[in-house]
C-alpha cells in the first residue's frame, strides 16, 4: 500500500516539476509581439513551392470544396462581398487571394486555413460594433496567412515529435543497455513536448495579433478598436459566468491562444504605437450597420435563443451603448421572457412597451406588446397592438390564431 | 477531410498486426455485378501520406494525384473484366441533368451512412435488430432518383489512404525491433494503409455491399503493395473490389441446388 503511495507521490512530482519547468521556459503569458516587427512573410499570388506545404494545400482546397458547399453558409451576395471587401482592405500582399466565408453559427469565432481562406462565424457580425472591430478580427486572421503560420507550426510540431520519438526511443535503448528505467524522464520530456506546442501556438496568436493592428492601422481604422474587441468578450463571459454564479475560466498552460485578457493588455500598448497622431482614423458604424441590417434580427433572435441569459443582456447593452432601438429593446424583452422567472414577464412587457415606441420596431415587437397587454388586462389596447402586428405581417404563420384573438 | 472519420473509427477496430486484412459484408440477397450493367463512379477520396518519424502523416500532394491516377486506372480495368460499362466521376458536375450540388449531398449522405456502417458492423458496437442480416442501409430516394435520371444501375464510393514510412520512420522502426535483443522491445507502426470500398445499388438505393481493407506492419521494411505505382494500386483494387461475394440467401440457394 505505501510503496504505491511513494510511487503515486514520485511521479505527481515529477510531473509537477515538469510542467513547473516548462512554464518557466515558455510562460503561460507570452512577451508582446510588437507591430513593428511584423513584416508579412509572402508577397501577392503566393503558391507553395515546398512538398509538406503543397500537400496541406491539396488537404485543404477539398476541406474549401466542403465548406464552400455548406448549407451552413450565408451566402446573401451584398454580405458576402462586403466581406470579402473588408478582408481586401486589411489583407496586405496577399488581399486578392484569401476568400471569405461566413457560417450561420452564433457563437464568437472565426479561422484562417492554411491555403488563404477564411470562414468568421454569424455570431461574431452580431459582436461587432463598428466596421473597424470587425476589420480588426479579420486583419488576424489575415495575418494568420501572412506569417504562415500554418505550415511553420506543422513544421515545429514534425520537428518536435521527430525529435520525442527519437529522444524517446534512445532512452529506452540507452536504459535497457545500461539497466536502468528512463520511463519517468520519457514522460517528462513527453509533458515538455506537448507543452511547447501549445506554447508555439499561443506565440502565432501573439503575432497575428501585432500584425492585425498594424494592418488596421495602414487600412485607415482606428487600432483601438481591435483592443476594445476583447474587452467586450471578456465583459460577455464574466457576465455569462456570473449569471451561472460561475467563475469566468483562467487560462492554462494547454490553451492554443492566450488568455482575453492578456491579448487585450497587449492589443492597447500595441494600437497605442501604431497609431499615428493626427491621422483620421474612422470606424465606418455606419456603414457597417447598414450593411448587416438584413440580417441583424436573425443574428439578435439565434443569441437569444442560445439560453445564456446573462451574455445575451450584455451584448444588448454593449450595442445599445450606440443607442437604443426597437430591435434591440424587443429582444431585451424576449431575453426576459425566455428566461421566465417571477417577475420577468412585467419586465418584458415593459421592453416591449418600450420597443414599439420606436419607428423600427420588428412586428414581433407589437405581437408580443399585444398579447402582454391582454394579459394585463388591458384587452382593449392589447387587441390594438394585435392588430398592428397582422398589418406589418399579414402573412405570417400564425395569423389565423392571432386574428381571433385581435377580434 | 471528413472521411477522416471513417477512417478513424475503421484503422481503431482493426489490430494493428503485420497483415492484410479484408472483411466485407453484402446484402442477403446481393449478386456480384456482372454480364451488361452500368457502375458511376463517384470521386475516389485518394490521400497518399508520409509517415514522418515521429509518427505524423504528411499530406503529399504528388504522390497522391499519381495513387489517384492509377487506382482509376485499375479500376476501369477490373471493371472492364466483369464486363460492366463504368464512368469515373473527376468532377461533382459532370453528369447531365445532375447538379455538383445533388452530387456533393449524396456524398455527404454516404459518409454519414457509411460513419454508421463503420460503427454498427467495424467497431464492435453490433446492433442486435440487424444480426444476420447482412448489411441493411440505405442511401434512400435521392440515389434511386440519380440512377433513374442517368441510367446507371451501381454507384461505387471509394477511400483509400496510403501511409508510406520516410527513412526516419524506418530507421525508428529498426531501432525498435534492435532493442528487443538488449531487453527494451518497443516495435512502431510503418507503412500502412487503410480503404474501404461501398457498393450502392441505384434501384433501390440500398448500400449493397461494403469492404473494409487494411494493410500494416510493425516490422521495417515490410510493404503491401505501394499505390504510387500501377502495380500496387492494381493489387489494392483488387484485394478491395476483385472478390465481392454475393449474400448470404444467394449463397445458400446455390449451395442447394
Amino acid at each position: 500500500m505505501c510503496n504505491h503511495c511513494l510511487e503515486i507521490s514520485r511521479r505527481s512530482m515529477l510531473a509537477g516539476g515538469g510542467a513547473l519547468a516548462a512554464s518557466l521556459a515558455t510562460g503561460v503569458a507570452q512577451a508582446r509581439v510588437r507591430p513593428a516587427d511584423m513584416v508579412p512573410l509572402i508577397g501577392p499570388g503566393f503558391q507553395p513551392t515546398d512538398t509538406d506545404e503543397k500537400g496541406l494545400w491539396q488537404l485543404m482546397d477539398r476541406a474549401e470544396e466542403e465548406i464552400s458547399g455548406s448549407n451552413l453558409l450565408i451566402k446573401d451576395p451584398e454580405l458576402v462581398s462586403y466581406l470579402q471587401g473588408i478582408i481586401g482592405r486589411v489583407g496586405g500582399p496577399a488581399a486578392k487571394d484569401m476568400r471569405i466565408y461566413l457560417a450561420h453559427i452564433p457563437d464568437f469565432n472565426a479561422m484562417m486555413f492554411p491555403s488563404g481562406f477564411a470562414v468568421i462565424f454569424s455570431g461574431l457580425l452580431l459582436r461587432m460594433r463598428n466596421e473597424a472591430q470587425l476589420a480588426g478580427v479579420v486583419a488576424h486572421e489575415s495575418g494568420h496567412f501572412l506569417r504562415r503560420h500554418m505550415i511553420r507550426s506543422w513544421r515545429d510540431t514534425r520537428r518536435k515529435s521527430d525529435i520525442f520519438a527519437i529522444g524517446a526511443m534512445a532512452a529506452g535503448v540507452a536504459g535497457a543497455g545500461a539497466g536502468v528505467y528512463l520511463g519517468d524522464y520519457v514522460q517528462l520530456a513527453q509533458l515538455g513536448t506537448i507543452l511547447s506546442l501549445f506554447a508555439y501556438s499561443r506565440a502565432m496568436e501573439a503575432e497575428a495579433d501585432a500584425m492585425g493592428a498594424r494592418l488596421i492601422e495602414e487600412a485607415g481604422y482606428p487600432p483601438i478598436e481591435m483592443a476594445n474587441v476583447w474587452d467586450q468578450l471578456i465583459g460577455e463571459e464574466e457576465a455569462s459566468a456570473r449569471y451561472r454564479r460561475k467563475r469566468r475560466r483562467r487560462g492554462t498552460l494547454f490553451d492554443t491562444h492566450p488568455s482575453p485578457t492578456s491579448r487585450l493588455a497587449d492589443l492597447r500598448i500595441s494600437a497605442s504605437e501604431v497609431t499615428v497622431a493626427g491621422k483620421p482614423y474612422d470606424s465606418r458604424r455606419g456603414h457597417y450597420l447598414s450593411k448587416i441590417g438584413s440580417i441583424r434580427q436573425m443574428l439578435l433572435e439565434d443569441q437569444v435563443k442560445m439560453n445564456d441569459p446573462g451574455a445575451s443582456q450584455y451584448l444588448l447593452n454593449t450595442l445599445a451603448l450606440d443607442g437604443w432601438n426597437g430591435l434591440l429593446r424587443y429582444y431585451e424583452g424576449e431575453v426576459w421572457r425566455l428566461r421566465n422567472r417571477a417577475g420577468d414577464d412585467a419586465r418584458a412587457a415593459q421592453s416591449y412597451a418600450v420597443a414599439v415606441a420606436y419607428p423600427d420596431a420588428p412586428a414581433e415587437a407589437w405581437r408580443w406588446h399585444g398579447l402582454s397587454l391582454i394579459k394585463e388586462g388591458r384587452s382593449g389596447e392589447g387587441k390594438a397592438a394585435l392588430g398592428r402586428y397582422l398589418q406589418m405581417k399579414p402573412g405570417a404563420p400564425d395569423a389565423p390564431f392571432i386574428r381571433q384573438m385581435a377580434g | 477531410m471528413r472521411k477522416f472519420g471513417i477512417a478513424l473509427a475503421l484503422a481503431a477496430s482493426v489490430a494493428a498486426s503485420g497483415c492484410v486484412q479484408s472483411r466485407q459484408y453484402a446484402d442477403v440477397q446481393f449478386t456480384p455485378p456482372s454480364g451488361d450493367y452500368r457502375l458511376l463512379v463517384m470521386r475516389p477520396d485518394v490521400t497518399v501520406n508520409s509517415l514522418t518519424t515521429g509518427g505524423m502523416s504528411e499530406p503529399r500532394a504528388d504522390w497522391t494525384e499519381q495513387a489517384r491516377g492509377n487506382i482509376i486506372t485499375a479500376l476501369r480495368a477490373e471493371q472492364a473484366d466483369r464486363g460492366g460499362k463504368v464512368l469515373v466521376l473527376a468532377r461533382r458536375n459532370e453528369l447531365p441533368n445532375v447538379t455538383a450540388d445533388e452530387i456533393a449531398d449524396l456524398e455527404r449522405l454516404h459518409y454519414a451512412v457509411g460513419n454508421s456502417i463503420a460503427l454498427h458492423k467495424y467497431s464492435g458496437a453490433a446492433l442486435p435488430t440487424k444480426r444476420g442480416k447482412g448489411i441493411e442501409y440505405t442511401l434512400g430516394e435521392d440515389a434511386v432518383s440519380l440512377g433513374r435520371r442517368t441510367g446507371y444501375d451501381y454507384a461505387l464510393f471509394l477511400y483509400a489512404q496510403d501511409n508510406i514510412a520516410s527513412t526516419g520512420r524506418t530507421a525508428l522502426q529498426v531501432l525498435g525491433v534492435a532493442g528487443c535483443f538488449i531487453g527494451f522491445c518497443a516495435p512502431s507502426g510503418g507503412s500502412n494503409q487503410f480503404a474501404y470500398a461501398s457498393l450502392v445499388d441505384l434501384r433501390s438505393g440500398e448500400v449493397v455491399w461494403f469492404n473494409v481493407l487494411q494493410t500494416g506492419s510493425q516490422l521495417p521494411g515490410v510493404k503491401f503493395g505501394d499505390i504510387r505505382t500501377p502495380q500496387g494500386a492494381a493489387q489494392m483494387v483488387e484485394r478491395l473490389v476483385g472478390r465481392m461475394k454475393p449474400g448470404r440467401e444467394v449463397r445458400e440457394a446455390a449451395e442447394k441446388r
